[in-house]
């Protein structure tokens, strides 16, 4: 189809605003991290930086535990996603590949879980998790990751797990087979997007995960950068420069992820949604 | 290498009877093909030797041995689907060294094989590719290859060749009767294709809505069909059928007639007892044995006439609204709307009676 | 396949997983609201309805219910908006569009704590950016503190909350347009049907399941947003901003009244189960009148 030049001009209109919209925000805060402070907080603001220091990074590397959040996040980040996609390739695999009493009622109990509001079972955990000597551990956190994105997970399979034909699933069967075999060797392989994408939903919601990390961890050096880096907010008279560096550095680990799998997370996303 | 039995073999879903009592039984080294139209059940038979169709009621054997239970990996069988079901993230080589690998074997031996399958089937330029690198009839091969590795018992094709192009269906089939004589195992072929079905098997199996109808080798269920079904099935153009009454009868032979198509009395040969003068039956004729001459004929107006240079196929309408469908080998002298007279060879012709039974 | 034992072996960590982390405790939640419990780990008796009496009755619960439905409602009227626009856009063939359709979504997966910060930043009186542009615009003539007065802060959350999320809602449309195919659009051009009837009796209706089925997801994602308030307002100023999850987590942690919150919890998940309930059998309903 060919755009009038009035469609083309608001087209990119459009484009440049959404730009806009999005990375500014990213730009002034990226630019403002290697900002000297007196530029960051001047009065005239600049859009392209004036000066240059790295004396922010310095010192939230040296003088702040921002470091250890870190190695934290990332390690509950990791281990969220490994435990995630373990749990759900079967759960997922059984419940659209396979037919046993109780399924869909099984199904609709998961998706309920997924509605749920998350603060409801904070007060319950927390009991539950002193009880078993969890609270002030990375595990709890990892634990209550795979809770919350398990049930998205297994739904976000479906479309994925649907595309596989079944001969072929039966042609692993006549050919000996055994079921984990299909499942690891035939079906992971075949649905590789789908697990990509669940696995980058896995991470960026643990990387994200504030309000449980905020009330099970209590040492400030297992805290992950959600909580770690808000506690930063509050602890010195505000200095930007430090927050803008600690941002940045927040950014740079799911931007890097993400560009190399973020495709196929945009796509699970919206295949899982609709169909 | 083994035959197989079927006994009293049943099929439900929920509550609907989908095979509804299969008693066959295939001797070692048979070409067997199921044909029918859609929805007769024959694949879900075939899915049923394979084990990948729970059994409901009956027994399976093969080989002497009581498979019906038996897990698919267990009953010395092995598959070849339509849609050819390679794994799509494996190499040619590991497509079909993967039931071996799953078997156990070390992997040079493994190779061997794989070497020895790809030399049969001439795949041994391909066997780095992957399946989306090959052609249809290539993959077709492969899927063959990953079936020919394991030494099976009894080779199971479920429409094997329906997703291949004409030319190069009949290519794959003279491929398959070759590699049946080269290999000499039980074979299971279903289509819904009877030519596929004639020129394969050496046995037919005809079902209908999860029956047999006929069991017998090809030229058998074409010369001496037991109904109107195996009939119009075996056969191409199908048979045409035309209503009759019972003049007279006598031993092994019954004389019809049908006015109002201009069939005026003709002798037909009959199996059993003779029907009953004045019941009503089917004559049926094959287009293929009509011929000029002689007293047997059907009057009938010329509607479509497809000249395919070395045969004819005249189409006409009976007065009686049937219609006929004749070959001829002269591709003149059929004049759209003319109404003219069909000779036929009434010893070639069979009589059903009102339920469709061969009499 | 059919091998119910297998299946059941497949999912019962998944299940069992689930049932002690979520299943267990939300009994937990609906027991500790019979109960008079203050802080973590001291021991609590029986009191019956007490608890629900005393929400019901008094007025937080009613507030803070009142301002999450405002926050649900303005939040989806805003990332409706712009979402649908971006999705049209995204729609389109351009250079570089699945750079676009995937880097769109980078507001969604930074933390929300780098979302914090970076607006805290912007909208700051002191080297923020958003002040000095208003007033070069000429829109106000001083800067204004946008967490300062209430109406000003229920605004700018709202506005924060939908930047965070309004790239998710177009990704999720953009998948409800590309399934409409697109010989509709060619048949109704040669139909003579202009682009802005085309979106009308083509693109809006046909988007309507879509719609619906993030309306639903949708009010419960933005119903469930804590951490976003919380580090930006920590619910006021004068609790202008305590929306239920705040509410629960302040009696909760802050207030040391357990048991309370766990009352409002359960409250809370009541009311959500009911909305999706209703809403899930609306969607049938619609699906089967179609």
């Amino acid at each position: 189809m060919k755009r009038t030049l009035p469609q083309s001009l608001a087209l990119y209109a459009g484009l440049a605003v959404i730009v806009l919209l999005i990375g500014l925000p990213f730009w002034w805060v990226m630019s403002g991290s290697i900002k000297l402070p007196r530029e960051i907080i001047s009065r005239v603001p600049t859009m392209v930086p004036q000066s240059f220091t790295l004396q922010h990074f310095e010192k939230l590397l040296q003088s702040t535990d921002f470091p250890a959040y870190l190695v934290n996040s990332l390690l509950v980040a990791l281990f969220s996603t490994v435990f995630t996609i373990a749990l759900a390739l079967p759960t997922a695999y059984a419940f659209f590949r396979m037919k046993f009493p109780g399924r869909a009622a099984l199904y609709r109990l998961i998706l309920v879980a997924y509605a749920f509001p998350t603060v409801v079972v904070l007060i319950p955990i927390y009991g539950l998790f002193a009880r078993f000597g969890l609270i002030d551990t990375r595990a709890s956190l990892v634990i209550v990751n795979i809770a919350f994105a398990l049930p998205f997970s297994i739904w976000m399979m479906r479309s994925f797990l649907a595309s596989v034909p079944r001969d072929i699933e039966e042609a692993a069967i006549v050919d000996g087979a055994p079921p984990r075999v299909i499942l690891l060797r035939i079906m992971a392989p075949l649905i590789a997007p789908g697990i990509a994408s669940v696995a980058i939903f896995t991470f960026i919601a643990s990387w994200t995960e504030y309000l449980f990390a905020s009330v099970l961890i209590v040492s400030d050096a297992r805290r992950t950068i959600p909580v770690g880096f808000a506690g930063i907010i509050g602890q010195y008279q505000i200095d930007w420069g430090l927050l803008l560096a600690g941002a940045t550095l927040a950014t740079i680990p799911v931007v890097i992820l993400f560009a190399f799998v973020g495709r196929w997370f945009v796509t699970g996303l919206t295949e899982g949604a609709v169909k | 290498m083994a035959g197989l039995s079927l006994q009293g073999v049943k099929k439900r879903f929920g509550h609907t009877e989908v095979i509804t009592g299969v008693d066959l039984s295939i001797a070692d080294g048979e070409f067997v093909v199921f044909v029918g139209p859609s929805g007769c059940g024959k694949s879900t038979l075939l899915r049923m030797i394979a084990g990948l169709e729970t059994v409901s009621d009956g027994r399976i054997e093969i080989g002497g041995r009581d498979v019906t239970n038996a897990d698919p990996a267990k009953r010395g069988i092995a598959m070849v689907f339509q849609t050819y079901a390679l794994y799509p993230h494996m190499s040619v080589a590991a497509n079909m060294g993967f039931p071996l690998e799953m078997a156990g074997l070390p992997q040079p031996e493994i190779d061997a094989k794989v070497a020895e399958a790809a030399k049969i089937l001439h795949l041994e330029p391909f066997l780095k590719r992957k399946p989306r690198e090959l052609s249809g009839g290539q993959r077709q091969r492969v899927a063959i290859g990953r079936a020919i590795v394991r030494k099976p018992d009894v080779f199971l094709f479920d429409e094997p060749l329906s997703n291949l192009d004409a030319e190069l269906r009949v290519q794959m089939r003279i491929e398959i009767a070759r590699l049946h004589q080269q290999l000499k195992s039980t074979m299971i072929y279903v289509t819904h294709d009877q030519v596929e079905a004639m020129t394969l098997a050496s046995r037919i199996v005809v079902l209908k809505a999860g029956r047999i109808e006929q069991v017998g080798a090809p030229l058998d269920l074409y010369e001496n069909p037991d109904n109107m079904f195996v009939a119009g099935f075996i056969g191409s153009p199908r048979m045409n059928f035309v209503p009759v009454t019972v003049v007279s009868q006598g031993d092994g032979f019954a004389v019809v007639a049908a006015a109002e198509v201009g069939l005026r009395e003709v002798s037909v040969a009959v199996r059993g007892e003779p029907p009953v003068v004045g019941t009503r039956g089917v004559l049926g004729v094959r287009p293929e044995h009509f011929a000029s001459g002689g007293d047997a004929c059907f009057e009938g107006t010329v509607s479509v006439v497809e000249r395919l240079g070395g045969l004819t196929y005249v189409h006409a309408s009976l007065s009686d609204k049937s219609a006929l469908t004749v070959e001829s080998r002269d591709p003149r002298g059929f004049d759209l709307g003319t109404t003219r007279r069909f000779a036929f060879d009434p010893r070639r012709a069979f009589l059903f009676d009102g339920t469709g039974q061969r009499l | 396949m059919t091998n119910p034992r297998l299946a059941l072996l497949f999912v019962a960590p998944a299940l069992l997983f689930l049932i002690a982390v979520l299943g267990w405790p939300l009994v937990q939640a609906v027991i500790l609201s019979f109960q008079n419990v203050g802080v973590i780990g001291t021991e609590g008796e029986w009191i019956g309805f007490d608890n629900y009496a005393a929400v019901l009755g008094g007025s937080n619960f009613w507030r803070a219910l009142g301002r999450s439905l405002l926050w649900v409602v303005a939040n989806a009227i805003v990332q409706t908006a712009v979402a649908l626009g971006v999705a049209l856009i995204l729609h389109q063939k351009f250079p570089g569009v699945r750079v676009a359709r995937t880097w769109i979504i980078l507001t969604w997966i930074v933390p929300t704590v780098v979302v914090v910060i970076i607006w805290r930043w912007l909208l700051s009186t002191s080297g923020g950016m958003v002040n000095p542009l208003l007033i070069q615009a000429g829109i106000i003539q001083r800067p204004i503190g946008f967490f300062a007065t209430r109406e000003s802060a229920m605004t700018t959350l709202v506005l924060i909350n939908s930047w965070r999320w309004f790239p998710f809602v177009a990704l999720m449309m953009l998948a409800g347009l590309t399934r409409i195919p697109s010989d509709l659009y060619e048949a109704a051009r040669i139909d003579g049907a202009t682009a802005w009837k085309r979106f009308t009796r083509i693109t809006w209706p046909l988007l309507q399941p879509t719609l619906m089925m993030l309306g639903v997801v949708g009010t419960l994602l933005s119903f469930n947003v804590f951490d976003v308030i919380w580090l930006l307002t920590a619910g006021g100023p004068s609790q202008a901003t305590q929306t239920l999850p705040v509410l629960i987590y302040e009696t909760a942690f802050k207030g040391y009244r357990l048991s309370e919150a766990a009352t409002v919890s359960v409250l809370t998940s009541l009311l959500l189960m009911g909305f999706a309930l209703l809403a899930t059998r609306a969607m049938t309903a619609s699906e089967e009148a179609r």
